[in-house]
């Protein structure tokens, strides 16, 4: 933890945009940005205070207040004050990772991509900007550059703790658990508030054989996970899986309940608890589940029409259904298995 | 009625208070191939483009060929690609005889089973009844029936009985095999598994040049699978189509039998890959209906066929329902079933403990023996990933080691691999296996084969002191090796166990006929009851311990 805050430090310290006017406000700003990226705008608002009374000709004030109307979610006012940030500051490659980062969050994936790109233009070996563009470029499917990007983002500068996090999330998704666990490790320790990076670590432990581990995560995780604009919707689900495998059904329950609360449209979460409830014996509660399950599209796969059709032919099986049961097992039958990779 | 389930009830409470997580596992093998003779190895004839076929092969058998009391090797090899021709001895499939001091010699020539084509599995057994043990080796372009002539010679009679694997005009490739009795008529049917359609002129190429990969299964069609009735003349007839067998493609790989839902009559379960699997309800004889997806056994608890490959069905719980333990690859789990007596199954992979574990093994030989003896069966499975260069891939090493896991007798099991022995680490490229009591000790022991290597011959040196009986049915009105004999035996203790007679299971591979029971502290045994195919049933009384009974038809 030490180490991070001193790391962050001095990041911050060797930006160009630390002229003299921030000088003595240092400590107070790390304090600002570091309630920031816990997602905690009212501190860091509280906590910047001081330097806007002491300091009124520090620009990093601007970039502070941009960050907090952006978690605040006051997005227009956000846009117009990174816009300016970068009118004044245009070689401080922070405005643009920042500003990067909030067109993300804004679904403007475009301009992302375009200040992403100025950013790198303006500092090529800044880690931020490297992140920053790593991620756009991953996400437009330039996996290679984008992968490329972000380790030597992660060499440059070990404690930047987004690239390390999304490093490990692109690992999660090539189902690399190993690698994975290696940067989420990383991104938890510069961030121990970084619930998505506890619940990443977490699934990447339990391919790894690390269950008591990876328990540990995903409880540190929880604690982590409060509202705002880093909430982790789906960290229930996730460990109502994990304690479903661990045949801890009732804790299972409690997680599953939790995540059809947070994210009800998710075909997955009802499919789930339907499985869980299957286990309980509670055929009743399994049939409303998984037909609800049915009743959702999932464009991503995650639970393709096979498992639904499984799942349903087991449960009005149990409930005597013999008509609906039937039905289904034609369909488990008749359901083409979808192709996976082209090798293995 | 209430005492049988009491005294059910209690045997299950005394074996699981006498078997716990924490307690260190006595299952020990030692691997003696280097002091055997055994100099075998198994050359897939694999090219630079790694075509399927070089992964999927090495059958091992366990038989008493000569009838001289001890288990021989029989071990299937691959061929020349693309010939798929055995045109060297590098090549040929090797029969060992027991010496009986832990030596075995090579009687390959002499017994004429060398073989033809790219050979892939092995079933065991005495089709004739003339009391000598008979082979069917399968393949990808042959298969091929050996009757045992009692003299240490085999004839290839393949021909003379049609069980040449082909269909439809078309030789299929053919996995693995079993024998069984699917009709109580006495006489042993065949049971073929056929993979894929492919061909040296179809194989698709996957992968960079220089680092193949082996090709998904989706790449090609499936194949439906074959059985064979026994005419009782010498002659078999394919009555697939007849009997329901042929309306169902898959992508067979493993078989077991097993009578399931205890009528009497055996079932079979086909580990297709990457497909559903089969679970074959056998209509009293006349047929069968597939109800894989009925009984919960066509995909896994998620709902999503894995890649099947080994199997084996018997009892693991101790409940006298036979379940099911299947071989997958990593990531995907050993799908595990409990059966829960009512013509269905439960998905046990996870609550049985066995999930996370096998989650990053790949699996191929599969097996449900009980190790240790001390009453409750275990789980073996022969790892490998399926590409030789999976290494490249630093989550999947094609090199893996066995495993062993140990029922805790509650219904769940510990990985104790690590606790096994130097030869329970050995990372090769295991593929089938075969079980079976190589130097009658009354401890099941295991032959591993492994692709480029020599096969791995892991003798059972677990050290207690709990007791064993193995029991040797020799049918009269049943098939002679008595195939689907379903035995009961009752120790002193109480404790009760299930098992049957069968050679089928595991991968590509045929194991020991003799039905192997641990028995913990029992030195004597109240009560054996044997189902016998033909409808018999014949029960033993008092029985002593440490013996290998064979026990006949009345």
């Amino acid at each position: 933890m030490k180490a991070a805050a001193v790391g962050f430090l001095l990041v911050v310290a060797a930006s160009p945009a630390f002229g003299d006017a921030c000088t003595g406000a240092e400590t107070q700003l790390a304090v600002v940005f570091r309630d920031l990226a816990r997602g905690e705008p009212a501190s860091a608002e509280e906590a910047l205070r001081p330097v806007v009374r002491d300091h009124p000709g520090c620009l990093d004030i601007l970039l502070a207040e941009a960050r907090i109307e952006a978690a605040k979610g006051d997005a227009a006012n956000a846009g117009g004050m990174f816009v300016r940030y970068l009118q004044l500051a245009p070689e401080d490659p922070r405005g643009y990772t920042y500003f990067g980062r909030f067109l993300i969050s804004q679904r403007q994936y475009q301009q992302a991509d375009r200040i992403s790109a100025a950013g790198l233009e303006k500092a090529p070996y800044d880690p931020g900007a490297m992140a920053l563009r790593g991620q756009i470029l991953d996400m437009r499917g330039e996996s290679q550059q984008g992968l490329a990007l972000l380790k030597q983002a992660c060499q440059a500068d070990p404690e930047n703790g987004e690239a390390q996090f999304y490093l490990g999330t692109i690992f999660d998704r090539t189902r690399q658990p190993g690698e994975a666990v290696q940067h989420l490790q990383k991104a938890v320790s510069i961030d121990p508030h970084n619930a998505r990076a506890w619940d990443y670590l977490a699934l990447n432990l339990e391919p790894l054989g690390k269950e008591d581990v990876a328990d540990e995560a995903y409880r540190k995780a929880l604690a982590a996970n409060i509202p705002g604009p880093n909430f982790d919707a789906f960290l229930d689900y996730n460990y109502g899986r994990f304690l479903m495998k661990r045949n801890q059904l009732a804790a299972s329950k409690q997680h599953m309940d939790r995540a059809v609360e947070l994210v009800p449209q998710v075909r997955a979460v009802w499919y789930e608890r339907a499985k869980l409830d299957l286990r309980l014996l509670n055929y009743r509660q399994a049939r409303i589940d998984a037909e609800r399950a049915a009743s959702l599209k999932d464009p991503a796969g995650i639970i393709i029409d096979l498992q639904i059709y499984s799942l349903l032919e087991k449960i009005y099986r149990h409930l005597g259904e013999t008509d609906l049961a039937r039905k289904y097992a034609e369909l488990s039958r008749e359901t083409p298995v979808p192709p996976r990779g082209d090798h293995r | 009625m209430l005492q049988q389930i009491f005294s059910r009830a209690l045997a299950l409470i005394l074996l699981a208070s006498s078997l716990s997580a924490a307690e260190p596992s006595h299952i020990r093998f030692e691997n003696r191939e280097k002091v055997s003779a055994v100099q075998f190895v198994l050359n897939n004839g694999t090219t630079p483009d790694k075509p399927i076929i070089d992964s999927t092969l090495g059958g091992v058998a366990l038989l008493d060929y000569d009838n001289d009391g001890y288990l021989d090797i029989f071990f299937t090899n691959g061929a020349r690609i693309p010939s798929l021709m055995k045109d060297g001895s590098s090549f040929s499939n090797r029969l060992y005889r027991n010496n009986h001091d832990g030596t075995f010699t090579d009687v390959t020539v002499r017994a004429g089973l060398g073989g033809a084509g790219y050979s892939m599995g092995v079933a065991a057994a005495d089709y004739d009844n003339d009391g000598w043990t008979d082979l069917y080796v399968t393949g990808v372009n042959q298969n091929i029936l050996y009757h045992n002539n009692g003299d240490g010679t085999f004839t290839d009679v393949t021909e003379r009985t049609g069980m040449t694997g082909v269909s439809g005009g078309k030789k299929l490739w053919s996995v693995s095999a079993a024998w069984i009795d699917y009709d109580n008529d006495g006489l042993l049917d065949l049971f073929v598994v056929n993979y894929l359609d492919w061909t040296p002129e179809n194989s698709h190429v996957c992968g960079p040049p220089g680092r193949r990969l082996s090709c998904p299964p989706s790449l090609y069609k499936g194949e439906a699978d074959i059985l064979y009735h026994n005419n009782g003349d010498g002659t078999f007839t394919d009555v697939s189509a007849a009997t329901g067998i042929t309306g169902q493609i898959g992508k067979g790989m493993g078989v077991a039998i097993a009578d399931y839902d205890g009528d009497g009559w055996t079932d079979i379960f086909v580990a297709n890959d990457n497909e559903r699997n089969f679970l074959f309800r056998n209509r009293s004889g006349k047929g069968f209906d597939e109800v894989g997806v009925e009984s919960s056994v066509a995909y896994t608890e998620d709902g999503v066929p894995v890649s099947s490959m080994g199997v084996d069905f018997r009892d693991w719980a101790n409940d006298g329902r036979p379940g099911l333990f299947v071989t997958a690859l990593g990531g995907e789990t050993f799908p595990l079933y409990r059966n829960d007596g009512n013509g269905l199954f439960t998905a046990a992979t996870y609550p049985a403990d066995i999930g996370f574990t096998s989650f990053r093994m790949s699996g191929w030989g599969a097996g449900i023996y009980d190790f240790d003896n001390d009453g409750a069966k275990d789980l073996f499975s022969a790892n490998s990933h399926v590409s030789e260069n999976a290494n490249l891939d630093s989550q999947q090493h094609y090199r893996q080691a066995n495993a062993v896991f140990r029922n805790l007798g509650n219904g769940t099991f510990r990985d104790v691999s690590a606790e096994a022995g130097a030869a329970m680490r050995q990372r090769a490229a295991h593929r089938g296996c075969a079980f079976g009591d190589l130097n009658n000790d009354g401890k099941i022991d295991v032959v591993v084969s492994v692709i480029g290597g020599p096969p791995e011959l892991l003798y059972n040196i677990s050290t207690n002191n709990n007791h064993w009986i193995t029991i040797q049915a020799i049918g009269v009105k049943s098939n002679r090796d008595g195939i689907g004999t379903r035995i009961k035996i009752t120790g002193e203790s109480g404790q009760v166990q299930y098992n049957h007679v069968t050679t089928a299971g595991s991968y590509a591979s045929s194991s020991d006929k003799r039905v192997h029971f641990g028995l913990g502290s029992d030195t004597r045994i109240k009560e054996i009851e044997l189902r016998w195919p033909g409808g018999k049933i014949q029960v033993l009384r008092d029985v002593k311990a440490d013996q290998i009974l064979k026990v006949t038809e009345p």
